[in-house]
Order: structure tokens, then sequence, then C-alpha cells
């Protein structure tokens, strides 16, 4: 039974950068079912967090345009939605964990209050109504939804400075006391003692700190969809294990949908359900993981797991494939990868080369975008 | 070093000894510049004074300019600010007109956070298009005004257009009361009158817009500058994401942040406002020591006042001085990360 959470078809988003312009991303389409997990992978560069920015319209505005395509959320189409009522979906809609974890909180604040305004902003839309239970099946009207910070940011230009913190701190009061859910959250996080931490800033916790307080910060929302951006990389091997397993016990105790970019294939084999590949801009494969894993029905996807250096085991990121990641702004013609494929044939060069589809006897959402999507298992 | 209060007082402490050698620096420089300016002052002095008057005074300025100095130290040292020809004391002119200079500079630079920052910020947020354009045309506007015109333009044809004073601290309707201050609007409000607090501001607004319209542009500019710097960076697009207004994301996460460049850079400004008020405080009969200055260095075709140049100049660079000590002890309090050094 299908229901998605968060659906995106046909998404194209191009930089702009002085005359220059590139595709940075082409024609992706791809869904999150509720209470999945989706993960996406693909080499440096290939366009996934390009992807993962551009659903809660994140993305800067210029240099990136939408060019074309949807992505549809809880009944609306979020590349229509301007970008000033996007504050209303962002946070308990769809929330994110960053790439670079590390320069993600606020140098000037204090963790608590980072924390609590998250929370806060939370507890404003429950009360108006805008967020029931954010695991319910119904779509919430998030553009009626009472902005929590409309009137107070009026005040922001007056109290500028310091004085900001502490009248946020106030208003945030005045909607119950915060403090034993900010706890809650750091404790959810495996910060033993999350009191001593409270009135520390970010540069007085070591990195591993911050990516939970990070991890609590977006979970505190009790988002619908969370994106996962590499939430591991800017770690340490060590770090990473425990967060990767904190992440995935998260996952079973908050059940959010989420999706989890990385080009980590052992994470991705421990963590998700379905599996997209990304290559040059290009969705090529999506699939079950495990028939994923197994059977993949694209050489591109094959490669990857040949590169990879133990299957279903995180041993660091991909190692090296034959030939040289494509030039986004002159993208080989026809089949992207063909450059480097070991069954091209000579109409893989003839734009607009393949598309994706759904692959002979294998899952009802398995598809590939390869002429040969069947001689693929033959491959070594 | 860390953060405590001590390191704080450490670091004013040492801040403030080294206003020690400025200021033995800049009352030599004013001392010099001054005596050469005229070579022999007392004809001017006392044109029709009898003889021992005028033989005492050139005797004096027959003497090396280190001695004179060295005598003037000496009186400086005992209390002694020196008087002008007409013997009227240094101390006490200062002393009055320090706090009227201060009104007017701090509601000068209120006006220049509260209209030149957010000015800033909505430069940045629209930097390329119109809004942009408009704010730097307008605070060039003011960077290119010269005090003396800006001042004049300001008394003669935009108060009569708002209806507002352009003369002294209050109006004729208030009569004379205990200055326990001298700041005009405190005053007022110590008297617990309203109508004069209300005179008083009215008379406060046009000098201290004057002031700020041509030192505003630096603040805008760095407010610009650094918001650009800012947006861009991690924890803005994590403050987006947690679902806060664009408004909130702006005044709150990344002006705190770019406040933090702003505030060293308003610290600079206090040399130009400062300087600034000598000719504004002489066109709109400010009482303050700009004032002062401006008649002690021979403005008006007053008899020069060597001496009340000399303190004004001193009281303008530990002015200086100090804006710059709070505005680095501010930079300190907005960035977490700074140790006392
Ligand atoms: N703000 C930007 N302006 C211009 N080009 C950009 C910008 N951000 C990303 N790009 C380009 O878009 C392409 C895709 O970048 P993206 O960050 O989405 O890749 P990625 O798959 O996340 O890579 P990585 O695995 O290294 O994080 C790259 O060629 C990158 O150089
Ligand atoms: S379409 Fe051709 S070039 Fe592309 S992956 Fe398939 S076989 Fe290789
Ligand atoms: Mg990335």
């Amino acid at each position: 039974m299908s229901d998605p959470v968060v659906s995106v078809e046909g998404l194209s988003i191009d930089y702009v950068i002085g005359a220059g312009r590139f595709r940075a991303v082409s024609g992706v389409t791809l869904s999150v079912e509720r209470g999945h997990v989706v993960g996406v992978v693909g080499e440096t560069g290939c366009g996934k967090s390009t992807l993962a920015q551009a659903i809660p319209r994140l993305l800067p505005e210029p240099p990136a345009t939408i060019g074309e395509g949807r992505i549809l959320f809880q009944g609306q189409d979020l590349v229509q939605v301007p970008l000033w009522k996007m504050p209303r979906i962002r946070g308990t809609g769809i929330n994110m964990i960053f790439q670079e974890p590390l320069n993600s909180l606020n140098p000037a604040f204090r963790i608590y209050d980072q924390l609590a305004e998250a929370i806060y902003i939370r507890r404003v839309r429950e009360k108006s109504g805008a967020v029931t239970d954010p695991r319910a099946a119904q779509a919430y009207d998030y553009s009626r939804s009472q902005d929590p910070t409309a009137s107070e940011a009026l005040l922001r230009p007056v109290v500028p400075a310091g004085a900001a913190a502490r009248v946020t701190r106030r208003a945030v009061e005045r909607h119950g006391d915060l403090k034993p859910e900010v706890l809650e959250y750091l404790r959810l996080v495996r910060i033993n003692d999350p009191e001593t931490i409270l009135d520390l800033y970010p540069h007085e916790l070591s990195g591993g700190m911050r990516q939970r307080v990070m991890i609590a910060m977006a979970l505190s929302e009790k988002p619908t969809l969370l994106i996962a951006d590499e939430p591991t990389s800017a770690l340490d091997v060590t770090i990473q294990a425990q967060v990767l397993t904190l992440m995935k016990e998260l996952i079973e105790e908050v059940n959010t949908s989420i999706l989890f970019i990385s080009h980590d294939l052992g994470v991705i084999a421990e963590t998700a359900d379905e599996l997209g590949v990304m290559y040059a801009g290009k969705l090529v494969e999506f699939g079950p993981v495990g028939e994923l894993f197994e059977h993949p029905r694209h050489p591109y996807t094959k490669a990857l797991l040949r590169a990879a250096p133990t299957r279903y085991k995180s041993q660091g990121p991909l190692s090296s494939i034959p030939g040289s990641v494509p030039n986004l702004s002159h993208p080989p013609s026809g089949c992207r990868f063909h450059p480097r494929c070991p069954l091209m044939k000579p109409n893989c060069r003839i734009a607009p080369g393949p598309g994706l589809e759904t692959v002979r006897g294998g899952a009802a959402n398995h598809t590939s975008a390869c002429f040969y999507a069947d001689a693929v298992e033959a491959l070594p | 070093m860390g953060r405590s209060p001590t390191d704080l007082a450490i670091f004013v402490g040492k801040r403030l000894l080294q206003l020690v050698p400025v200021l033995i620096g800049i009352t030599i420089l004013t001392f010099v510049f001054t005596h050469l300016s005229t070579i022999n002052p007392c004809a001017q002095w006392y044109p029709h004074a009898d003889p021992t008057t005028r033989a005492n005074c050139e005797h004096l300025f027959s003497q090396p300019l280190s001695t004179q100095y060295w005598q003037y130290l000496t009186n400086l040292v005992h209390g002694n600010w020196g008087a002008s020809v007409e013997q009227v004391a240094v101390y006490p002119q200062i002393a009055e007109g320090l706090p009227a200079t201060l009104e007017l500079v701090l509601a000068a630079l209120f006006l220049m956070i509260v209209i030149g920052i957010p000015l800033g910020v909505i430069a940045a947020q629209s930097s390329g298009r119109w809004p942009d354009h408009l704010v730097r045309i307008f605070y060039l506007s003011g960077w290119a005004t010269p005090t003396y015109l800006g001042a004049v333009i300001a008394a003669i044809f935009v108060a009569p257009y708002f209806g507002l004073p352009s003369h002294g601290e209050y109006s004729s309707l208030v009569p004379p009361f205990h200055q326990y201050t001298h700041m005009s609007v405190v005053d007022a409000l110590i008297a617990g009158n309203l109508p004069w607090t209300l005179d008083a501001i009215e008379h406060l607004i046009l000098p201290a817009a004057t002031l700020a319209f041509i030192n505003m542009g630096i603040a805008t500019r760095m407010t610009r500058s650094s918001m650009l710097e800012v947006l861009p960076l991690d924890y803005v697009k994590s403050a987006r994401m947690k679902g806060l207004s664009e408004g909130w994301v702006l005044y709150k996460h990344a002006l705190r942040n770019s406040l933090i460049t702003t505030t060293t850079v308003l610290g600079v400004t206090a040399g130009g406002l400062l300087a600034g008020t000598v000719v504004v405080e002489e066109v709109f009969g400010w009482p303050g020591i700009g004032a002062y200055a401006y008649t002690a260095i021979g403005g008006g075709g007053a008899a020069p006042n060597f001496d009340g140049a000399i303190a004004v100049v001193a009281v303008f660079a530990v002015g200086v001085v100090v804006a710059n000590l709070i505005a680095d002890i501010l930079y300190g309090l907005l960035d977490p990360r700074v140790d006392w050094r």
C-alpha cells in the first residue's frame, strides 16, 4: 500500500553561476513511504545534498533554481509554495541533520536556548492545531497554521543583541517549562548528564556532542520527514559508529520517515528499507535495499557494490571506480555512465538515454535506468 | 586568560593604563601646534592692556616650548586646567559641556543603531536588488555630506519643514532650572516635568539626526557585509530548518553574530561623532564641548584659547579610547568564544 510522506517527481535543479549554468539534479523521481528509511548513495558531487536541501527549499536561490518537477508533501507541491510560507512546513513537517553538523549550531547561543527554541516552535504549533500527531496520516493545512514568530519577529530590530536571547527565552517560557523536555531529548541522544551542558556554548562541546545535540534538536520537533545528509561524515570513526547505532535506535523509538543520504553503503545496508543510487545528478536505480544489494540492475550500482570493501559491513566510504566523475556542465550524452560502463553499446551514447523503468523479475518498486539492465547480473 | 570577571577587570585595567601615554602624546601634539599656530598671541590678547600684563605675557611666550609645556603639565597635575584670556577657567566649562556633548553623541549613536543596523540587514537581505541600492545611496549621501553643510541644511531647511527647533537645548518656554547632570533630557526627567522633557527631546532630534546621518554609513555598511558573510553559514540554514520565520532567522540568529563585527566598527565611529560635534554644536547652539572647542580655536572671531583647545582635544582622545574599550568589551560579551586578552 503506497502512502508516501514525500514524493519528488521529475525534479531538476540548476546552479547558475555568472553566465554558466549546470544541472546538479536532473529529473529525479523518488518517494519516501511512511515509516520507511530511504537511503540515497552516490559519489561525491553527484547532487545528493542539493536534492536533500531542495526538499525543504533550503537551497540558496540564487545560485540554485528549481528547473522543473514537483515535491509533493502532505498534499501540496513545495515547489509552488512561496518561500515566505516555507517556515511553517520546516521544523515540524520536514527537518534535517546537515552534512556539516559541527557548524550547524549557532555559536552565540547556549545549548539550552537552541534546543528550547525548537521545542517551543513545536509546542506553539501543537497548540494552534497545526500539528496534532506528527505521525497521523492526515494532511495538515500548514498554510493556516499560526506562525509563532510573526509578532515576536517585529520586536527583533529593536532588541538586536544579547537582549534578544533573553526576550526569546521569556517568550518561550510563556509556553510552559521547556527544561524537562530539553533534558529528555538530550538523554534520548544518550547524553548522560544533560544538566551540565545546558549553559555551555557550542564551541565548548566536542564534535560528537554537538552532533548529538543537532540530532536531538531535529528529533525534538517530531518531524514527519527527517532528512539526514551524511550525518556522520564529519565525525571520526569511533564516534560515527556510536552516532549510527544511536540513529538506528531512534528511528525505531521516534518512528519518523527518513531520507538518509550517505556515500557509505555499509551504513545504508544497516538502516535503509529502500535505496536510491545517484549518478551525475540522475537517479539511476531505486529499489528495496536487500534486492538492490543482491541483484543490482544498473552497472553503476554493481560497480559501487564491488568497490565497497565488504558487503553489509561499514568500512568507510566508497573506494574508486575506474574512470572519472563527469563534469556536470558538460555531461556525457545519452546515458551519463557510458564512458565508464563495461556494458556500453553505441546506442547508449544517443540522447536522451535510458529512463527509469521497472526491472523484470524484481520487486514492483525496483527501477533501473539502463538499456541493458538484464545483463547486469552477468557482470563479474 | 578566560572569561571570568577578574579577567575582564584585568583587561579593562590594562587598556586604561594605555591611556596615560596616549594623553601625554596628545597634549604634547596639541600644545605644540596651538603654540606654533600663533607665534606671539600677546598682541592679539592684550591690545590695550597695561604694559606689565603685556610684558608678563611676552616673557611667558619667549621661554622654550618645553618649559612652557612643563609648566602646563604641572598646573594640570595640580588640578588647574588653565583659563582663557578673559580668565574664564577651562575646567568648569568642560565639566558642564561634556555631559551635553555626551548626550548628543549618545543620541546620534542610538539613531545609528536603530536605523543604520536594520538598513544594513535589509541591504544584505536584498543584496544586488533595488532596496540594497537605495540603502547604499542613502548612506553614501550621508558619508559625502560635509558636516558643516549637513548641519546648516538641517537647521535652515529641515527644521522649519518638520517644525523642529534648531537652536539650544530648551525653548524659551522652559524656565531655567537646576541642571544636575547637564544633560538636557535627563535633567528635565529629574525635574519630573514631562513637557520640559518633550521639549528637550525635540531640541535634541535635529543635531543628533545630523550627526547620525553623516556617520551612519559605516554602521550600515558593516552590518551589510557581515550579514552577507553570516547568511550562507550552516547555523543560519539550521535556524531556517527549525521552522523559524525569516525575520527571526535574520534578526536573532544572523544579526546576533554579525553584530560582533559591527560593534567594533561602531567604536571606531566615536572619533567621527566627536569631531562632528564641533560644527554641529556650533550650528545648533548646543552648549557642549564641541561648541566650546570651536570658540577656543578662534572660531567666530574669538581670541584663541590655548588651554581650552588642549583640554577639549585631550577629552576627545579619552572619549575615543573609552569608546573603543567599550566596543571591545561588547565584542567579548557578544562572542562567547572570545577570551579577555
Ligand atoms: N551553492 C552552490 N553553488 C554552485 N554549485 C554548487 C553549490 N552547491 C553545490 N554545488 C555543485 O553542485 C554539485 C552537486 O553538489 P552536492 O553538494 O549536491 O553534491 P553531494 O552529492 O552532496 O556531494 P558530497 O558527497 O561531496 O556531499 C557539485 O558539482 C557542486 O560543486
Ligand atoms: S545504458 Fe548503456 S551505458 Fe548506460 S549503464 Fe546501461 S549499458 Fe551502461
Ligand atoms: Mg553532500
